[in-house]
C-alpha cells in the first residue's frame, strides 16, 4: 500500500500541517490541544486538518479521567459547565478497592485523589504503622485512607468534591471525572472545529504516501485526495494504522505480567432518578478478574475484565450478571478483547501514535484517557519547528512514555501481588514470582523497611506520586517494618496533629458538602461561574 | 423558619404588628442581601461584597455586617445601631409568594414572627399598626409595606443585569484576605467577592458606554466607595474586643 514519490523532504522544513488520523476521543484531544497550543484560528499558526472515517465506530473506552482533565479542558478553553451537561458527566474522587485483599464482604480500601494529610512535612504512613502495631482490638483500627485522607468519608457517604459555590475547575476534594466517552468524543469535535479551527475531513484513508527519507508526506483518501502534512498522529484505535500497519513498529505484550483479555461491557440503568450517583469508582475483585463501576448522571457503566485462561465466558457472564443483579436481563453486554501491552516506540520518522494505536491496559487506574493527555501535551508544548529537530522530540517523546508505561504496568501489577485471595488460580498465578517485574520486585524489597516516598521515583514524568503507591500498600495490608530506624519516628507530635487535623477535615467536609446527585443537578440548572 | 400565609382582610383584619420590632430579624446576620437601588443608603456604614447563594451558586449583593456567622456588630444592647436598615430588614415581616394559580404574586405574613403582636396585653400598645382599617381597606402601613416588597422585587431586576454585565466584562475578583484583630485572633475572609478595578480602568469606552446607558457605573462606583467600609467594620470589631 505504500507509493513512494520524489518529494524531497529538506532539514529546514517547517512543521505547517499536522495531521492527525482517527476521530475519537485521543484524535479530537490531541487536534484540539495542538490547535489551542499553536493558535490555528489565526493566519499565522498552525494547520490542524483531521481525517475521520465516517464508517469505523469509535471504541469507546475510558470512562473514568485522572485530576488531569481538568486541566486538559482549562486548556481547550472548556467550560466545565458545559461539559459536565452534555457527556453526562459526573465527579470522581479515586477508587475503592472491594474484595480485593480475602474476598471478605468487608474487604476495601480506597486510592483516593487527596495526598495525606501533612505529606510534603511528614511521612505519616511510619506513625500509623507503628499505631496499627500498638493498638489491640480491631474496632478502634481505622484503615489508612480513612486515618490520613479525608476523602474516602466524603466518598463513602456519596458526597461531591465541590459545591455549586466553588468556581469552575475549582475543588474543596481534589477530583477527576467520569463521562459518557461517546458524548464526550462528539463535544470535542464540536469545540474543536468551531472554537479552536481544526480543519474536519470525514473520509476514509485508503493508502500511505512515503518520501523519499521514508517520512509520510501524505495520507491517500477516497474522496478528498492527498493530505499532506509534516507531522502525522496515528490515532486510529487498535488497527494501528499508520505506527503498526505502515511502519510496523511491534507490539510488546505485557499478557504475562498483566493476565485480564476480555471485558465484557455493559450499561446499567438506575433505580429510580434520584439513586444515589457514587462519586469514585468501584472496582470489585471477582474470581478471575475485577468488575468496575462508573456512575455517570443518567446511567452507570459496569464491565468485568478477567482472564479467559481463569475463566469461560459463560463463566463471566454469570459472574457478572449476579453483580448487576436480574435487571442485566433486556441489557445489551458488549464483549470487547483486551490485548495488554504497547508499541515498542510511539514515534517512528514523522508520525506518533496516541491511544490505543499506542498500547491499552486493563482500566484499574484509569490509565487511558491520561496517557492520551500527557502525550497530546507533549506533542503539542514539543512541537518540532522543522524536520531537522524532529528525531531528538521523537527520542525524548519515546523514551518518557515506555517510562511512564512501564510505571503503569507495574503499579498495575502492584494491586494483585498484595492480595490473598485463593479461590481462583488467578490470583494465585498473579502473585507468581516470575510474573512479576524486576523493577516492582526491587521496590517492593526497599518499602520492607519503609514507605514509598519522592525519591523512589526519580523522573518528572511519572504518573503516579508516591502517596497513591502507599495507598495501595497500607490498604491491602502491606508491612513496613521501622523497627530498625527508631529515631525516624521522632515527631509524635506532630504526626497526631495530622491526624486530629484529618478528623476534624471530615467532620468539616461531611458537614459541607452536597450530595454527588445534588450538585450534579444543580450543575444542570444553574452552572458554575468562572471565578 | 418563616411560617408564611398570604394576607386577606378576613383573617388578618384584627391582626397587629410592632414595625419597630423589624430589626430584631437582623440582629444575627453577618451578610444582609441588597439591591441596587438602595447601595447608596447602605454604603453610608456598611461593605457591599458580593457573595454566593448557596442553592444556585449565583452572586447575591450582600452588606457586610460582622465577620463570622450571627455575627451583626451594629447589634448592640438589643437595638439596631446603624443609620440605615435594609430593605431586606424593613420589609419584614411581609414576604412576596407565588399566587396559588401561578400568575402574579401574592403578599404573604411571616405568622411566627416576632413583629406579631398576639398577646392581649401587647395588643393594647400605641406602637402597633393594622393592615387593614375597621372598613376592611388597606391601611397606610401596609400600603407603606407593599412598596417595599415592590422596590425589592424590582431590585432583583435590577441586581440580575448589573452582575449580567459585571460577568461580561470580567469585572468580579475574588476578595481573600486575613484580618488580624486586636486580639490578635485572626479570620481569614473567603467567599466574598468584589469588583476588579483594573480591569473597570482599563474597559473601552464603548464598553464604559454601554454601562453607563443601563445606568450601572454609579452602582458599581457604590461598590468600590463601600469596600473602604471594611476598615470602619474591622475598627467596630476591634472596638467591642477592647471594651
Amino acid at each position: 500500500m505504500n507509493k513512494s514519490s520524489n518529494q524531497q523532504t529538506q532539514n529546514n522544513t517547517l512543521t505547517k500541517t499536522v495531521v492527525v488520523v482517527g476521530g475519537g476521543i485521543a484524535g479530537w484531544l490531541t487536534a484540539g490541544r495542538l490547535a489551542a497550543h499553536h493558535k490555528a484560528k489565526s493566519n499565522t499558526g498552525l494547520n490542524v486538518v483531521l481525517v475521520e472515517s465516517p464508517n469505523i465506530p469509535a471504541i469507546g473506552v475510558g470512562e473514568g479521567t485522572w485530576p488531569t482533565m481538568r486541566s486538559t479542558l482549562i486548556a481547550l478553553g472548556i467550560s466545565e459547565t458545559d461539559f459536565i451537561r452534555e457527556c453526562d458527566a459526573s465527579f470522581k474522587q479515586g477508587a475503592k478497592f472491594a474484595k480485593w485483599v480475602d474476598g471478605k464482604a468487608d474487604d476495601f480500601y480506597y486510592h483516593p485523589l487527596v495526598l495525606p494529610q501533612g505529606f510534603s512535612k511528614i511521612d505519616l504512613a511510619a506513625y500509623w504503622l507503628n499505631k496499627q502495631g500498638k493498638e489491640k482490638s480491631g474496632s478502634d483500627k481505622k484503615s489508612f485512607s480513612d486515618e490520613v485522607c479525608f476523602q474516602e468519608a466524603v466518598c463513602e457517604q456519596g458526597l461531591a468534591p465541590k459545591t455549586i459555590r466553588t468556581a469552575e475547575f475549582g475543588d474543596i476534594a481534589n477530583y477527576a471525572y467520569h463521562l459518557d466517552s461517546g458524548k464526550f468524543a462528539v463535544f470535542l469535535q464540536k469545540h474543536c472545529t468551531e472554537k479552536l479551527g481544526v480543519k474536519h475531513v470525514l473520509d476514509d484513508v485508503t493508502s500511505v504516501n512515503s518520501i523519499a527519507n521514508g517520512d509520510i508526506g501524505s495520507v491517500a483518501t477516497k474522496h478528498n485526495g492527498n493530505i499532506a502534512g509534516e507531522l502525522f498522529v496515528d490515532c486510529t484505535g487498535f488497527s494501528s494504522l499508520l505506527l503498526g500497519k505502515h511502519y510496523q513498529v511491534p507490539f510488546k505484550s505485557c499478557a504475562d505480567v498483566l493476565f485480564i483479555d476480555t471485558a465484557l461491557a455493559v450499561q446499567v440503568p438506575y433505580e429510580h432518578e434520584n439513586s444515589p450517583i457514587a462519586s469514585h469508582t468501584i472496582s470489585t475483585g471477582q474470581e478471575a478478574g475485577w468488575i468496575w463501576d462508573i456512575g455517570l448522571q443518567h446511567r452507570r457503566g459496569v464491565g468485568y475484565v478477567y482472564s479467559s485462561k481463569h475463566s469461560s465466558e459463560e463463566q463471566a457472564r454469570a459472574v457478572l450478571a449476579s453483580y448487576v443483579g436480574d435487571k442485566i436481563n433486556g441489557l445489551t453486554v458488549r464483549k470487547i478483547p483486551i490485548v495488554s501491552g504497547h508499541r515498542e516506540k510511539f514515534w517512528q520518522n514523522n508520525c506518533v501514535a496516541v491511544g490505543l494505536s499506542a498500547g491499552f491496559l486493563e482500566p484499574l487506574e484509569a490509565s487511558a484517557l491520561v496517557l492520551v493527555e500527557l502525550s497530546a501535551q507533549m506533542i503539542s508544548e514539543q512541537l518540532p519547528a522543522t524536520r531537522e529537530v524532529m528525531d531528538i522530540v521523537a527520542k525524548r517523546f519515546n523514551e518518557t512514555f515506555l517510562y511512564r508505561w512501564q510505571k503503569i504496568i507495574d503499579f498495575l501489577k502492584l494491586h494483585y501481588i498484595l492480595s490473598k485471595r485463593t479461590d481462583n488460580t488467578f490470583w494465585t498465578d498473579n502473585r507468581d514470582p516470575s510474573t512479576i517485574p524486576q523493577s516492582l520486585k526491587d521496590l517492593m524489597q526497599l518499602w520492607q523497611y519503609r514507605a514509598p516516598a519522592d525519591h523512589d521515583f526519580t523522573s518528572n514524568n511519572e504518573v503516579f506520586p508516591a502517596a497513591s503507591y502507599q495507598y495501595v500498600l497500607y490498604g491491602m495490608g502491606f508491612k513496613s517494618d521501622y523497627q530498625h530506624a527508631p529515631h525516624l519516628l521522632d515527631n509524635w507530635h506532630f504526626a497526631e496533629q495530622q491526624f486530629a487535623k484529618n478528623k476534624k477535615m471530615i467532620e468539616q467536609a461531611v458537614s459541607a458538602l452536597p450530595t454527588n446527585r445534588e450538585l450534579l443537578d444543580k450543575i444542570r440548572q444553574y452552572g458554575f461561574s468562572t471565578i | 423558619m418563616a411560617n408564611l400565609v398570604a394576607v386577606n382582610n378576613q383573617q388578618h383584619q384584627q391582626l397587629k404588628v410592632n414595625p419597630a420590632k423589624a430589626e430584631l430579624h437582623g440582629a444575627e446576620l453577618n451578610l444582609i442581601p441588597v439591591v441596587l437601588s438602595e447601595f447608596i443608603n447602605v454604603a453610608v456604614q456598611y461593605p457591599i461584597v458580593l457573595t454566593k447563594n448557596g442553592d444556585t451558586g449565583e452572586f447575591v449583593f450582600t452588606a457586610m455586617l460582622g465577620f463570622e456567622t450571627h455575627e451583626n456588630l451594629f447589634w448592640q444592647q438589643g437595638q439596631w445601631q446603624g443609620l440605615y436598615l435594609p430593605l431586606q430588614i424593613q420589609r419584614q415581616p411581609f414576604f412576596l409568594g407565588e399566587n396559588s394559580n401561578g400568575e402574579g404574586s401574592v403578599v404573604c405574613i411571616d405568622l411566627d414572627s416576632p413583629m406579631l403582636a398576639n398577646k392581649s396585653s401587647e395588643a393594647q400598645s400605641q406602637s402597633l399598626e393594622v393592615l387593614y382599617t375597621s372598613a376592611g381597606e388597606e391601611s397606610d402601613y401596609f400600603n407603606q409595606a407593599k412598596q417595599c416588597l415592590g422596590q425589592l422585587l424590582q431590585g432583583e431586576h435590577d441586581n440580575k443585569l448589573l452582575i449580567e454585565q459585571l460577568k461580561a466584562f470580567d469585572l468580579i475578583q475574588p476578595l481573600s484576605f486575613e484580618i488580624t484583630f486586636v486580639n490578635q485572633q485572626k479570620t481569614r475572609l473567603n467567599g466574598l467577592y468584589t469588583i476588579n478595578q483594573d480591569k473597570l480602568a482599563a474597559l473601552t469606552s464603548e464598553q464604559v458606554t454601554k454601562l453607563h446607558q443601563q445606568n450601572l457605573l454609579q452602582p458599581i462606583y457604590t461598590l468600590i466607595t463601600a469596600m473602604g467600609q471594611m476598615y470602619a467594620l474591622i475598627e467596630r470589631k476591634n472596638q467591642k474586643l477592647s471594651a
